[in-house]
């Protein structure tokens, strides 16, 4: 019987689970789409997962969890290690790409730059409180276009000349897109303009100020989008290594954290039938009115969180009261 | 006579002061609450759109003392002498409290050195307008100066004592009215603890030595506060191993002054985190967490290569 260890990176638009084995190994993935529902999504990754290992071969030592819903996931799986999405993002890439200084990160909602020096991160940054240079800029226009996402790195590859869109800002994209549509730009030139515009906008964002060294490599849902990588090597004049489980890197990250944590408890992945749920409410105990999430496995209050004072400090009772 | 002091802006530089002359002259005061949901949400109704997140909040807490007390204090705070000017925000407030609240009654004193109003005058004429005489305003003042002096060495002093532990060392470089708002940096600090960190506060460090340093980040800044603040970077440079810029949206000075800092002092990790009225708490736990995991592996490879150094020896 052999060890394994799991990673699950929810994140606001994918979940993505992993299983590896002793050397870092994948033994076991999956890549589901959120769709709002985190505790869903986790069924039923681990569910997918399940189906590809074998169970009397391998036994999950430990559990890790990243991304924006990992505290509520990692309460859910008892996870050994909640890890956020820098760290994870960062050891999951170091062991794929031992030599990498850059790492460029592009998510549903976020956007990330990571900067390494000597095989530790030295330095970071995430977009702010905007969405422009971030894969949901992408999928809103393409919805626009009529096109599927997946489909817009092959067609912007095709352009000759790609249209140059005022991309500060998603709004002023849009308006800036349908008149360039309107004057008669070709579709893929459109496309491949957008592509240009993710970019520019996420260096000027994301990666402002950062001293930006090869080896880069990128990352998240949006590197699975060539027109994108393209855009990249024209503005740096670098090679963009995009390794084939790009998409995978904070599920893996996590599950080496994990590993290395070396809690070795065995775990179940027996979840499906196991009735998740939360609930929230407002505290109303004092004028800060608190908002206080509690999670309860099987009418078990196993979590909670939100709350800033023990005036609020949830109990069992909560449940029935709220 | 019952004073009331919002809990706000600049209560956090002048409590002592403040506390100290109204009681000399034998007035009752009362401060308003930590900050709160309530009093964010009637700060936000009672400002304009635009108005940064501490000045809502400011409005909130003077709301909460309206029918509470005979006067709320609001100085009117414009410069402290040649290029040592603050936000237009600390001269506006009098007018703005004054416009927006119609039962309210202010007190206030003004501190414009330029134009010759310097504290000490604006402090006998609320003396007198409470009805004391010239010279009880005036000890009362000098009591209250020399207790806030005291209260402000000695918190420098407990502070420069716990430079020296051995836990990672944050310098929360904020305003005050940030960094103790218990709605806005109070959590953050809180956090910073549970992960292991020690905050240290620029604020509390000595500010005429602090304005000193300033000057080598900037000789031409003209905002005071921001200039006490990042001479304190200069001060600690070596005994703190990062630094958190701390920000209200939308802050006119800091935009401007975090910019001047990222770019003047490369010396340790930094990270700017913007605070807005929307409260994305999770988010902000991850940049803060990633932020202290880059430095406790910068902290780790260097006692890596210290242990290597050591062993070294032993084999010479």
């Amino acid at each position: 019987m052999q060890t394994a260890y799991l990673g699950v990176d929810i994140g606001s638009i994918s979940t993505k689970g992993i299983i590896i084995d002793e050397n870092n190994k994948i033994i076991a993935d999956k890549y589901i789409w959120t769709e709002g529902n985190p505790i869903n999504a986790v069924k039923q990754i681990i569910h997918d997962l399940r189906q590809q290992i074998n169970e009397k071969e391998f036994k999950i030592a430990s559990v890790g969890t990243t991304g924006s819903a990992r505290k509520l996931v990692g309460a859910m799986l008892g996870a050994d290690v909640v890890k956020n999405e820098i760290t994870a993002h960062a050891i999951g890439t170091l062991s794929v790409f031992p030599e990498v200084r850059t790492i460029f990160e592009i998510g549903g909602q976020d956007s990330k730059i990571i900067i390494i020096d000597n095989g530790i991160v030295v330095d970071y940054a995430m977009n702010t409180i905007c969405a422009a240079g971030t894969g949901s800029f992408l999928s809103s226009q393409a919805k626009r276009l009529g096109l599927d996402v997946t489909e817009f790195g092959e067609i912007a590859l095709t352009s000759q000349n790609p249209s140059k869109l005022a991309a500060r800002c998603t709004v002023f994209a849009e308006s800036d897109m349908v008149h360039k549509a309107q004057i008669g730009h070709k579709k893929e030139d459109i496309i491949a303009g957008l592509c240009m515009a993710v970019v520019s906008n996420y260096l000027n964002n994301v990666g402002k100020g950062k001293m930006i060294k090869p080896p880069i490599v990128f990352q998240g849902g949006v590197s699975k989008n060539v027109g994108v990588i393209k855009a990249f090597e024209q503005v740096t004049n670098e090679k963009i290594y995009v390794d084939a489980n790009s998409h995978l890197m904070g599920a893996l990250g996590v599950a080496i954290l994990s590993k290395r944590a070396k809690k070795d408890k065995p775990f179940n992945l027996n979840i499906s039938d196991i009735n998740y749920q939360t609930i929230g409410y407002e505290c109303n105990k004092c004028p800060n009115n608190c908002e206080i999430i509690c999670f309860y496995k099987d009418d078990e209050l196993i979590d909670s969180w939100g709350n800033r004072c023990a005036n609020g400090e949830p109990t069992e009772r909560t449940l029935k009261n709220a | 006579m019952v004073i009331g002091l919002p809990k706000a802006m600049l209560y956090y530089r002048y409590k002592v002061l403040w506390e100290t002359f109204f009681k000399e002259l034998g007035c009752e005061i009362i401060t308003s609450a930590d900050t709160n949901r309530k009093i964010l949400e009637d700060g936000i109704k009672y400002s304009i759109d635009e108005s940064c997140l501490p000045s809502k909040i400011f409005m909130g807490h003077v709301y909460s003392l309206i029918g509470k007390c005979d006067y709320i204090l609001i100085p009117q705070v414009v410069s402290y002498g040649y290029d040592n000017d603050v936000c237009v925000k600390f001269n506006a407030f009098y007018d703005i409290a004054n416009n927006t609240f119609e039962n309210i009654n202010i007190l206030d004193y003004s501190i414009n050195v330029m134009e010759g109003e310097k504290e000490q005058k604006g402090f006998i004429k609320m003396g007198k307008r409470l009805g004391k005489s010239y010279f009880h305003s005036l000890i009362a003042y000098k009591k209250a100066k020399k207790a806030q002096a005291l209260s402000d060495q000695l918190k420098s002093q407990l502070q420069a004592d716990v430079l020296e532990s051995n836990q990672m060392k944050l310098l929360i470089v904020s305003h005050p009215y940030i960094t103790y708002d218990r709605l806005i940096g109070y959590p953050i600090t809180e956090y910073i603890k549970k992960l292991g960190g020690l905050p240290i506060y620029a604020d509390l460090i000595n500010k005429k030595e602090s304005l000193q340093r300033s000057k080598e980040i900037s000789d031409s800044l003209y905002w005071i506060y921001n200039k006490e603040l990042i001479g304190a970077i200069k001060l600690l440079e070596d005994k703190i191993d990062g630094i958190i810029l701390l920000t209200a949206f939308p802050c006119g000075p800091d935009s401007l002054v975090n910019e001047l800092i990222i770019r003047k002092s490369k010396k340790l990790p930094t990270i700017n985190i913007i605070v807005d009225e929307l409260q994305g708490e999770a988010g902000l736990q991850t940049r803060i967490e990633s932020f202290m995991d880059i430095i406790q592996e910068r902290l780790n490879q260097q006692e890596r290569l210290n242990q290597k150094e050591i062993n070294k020896k032993r084999i010479v």
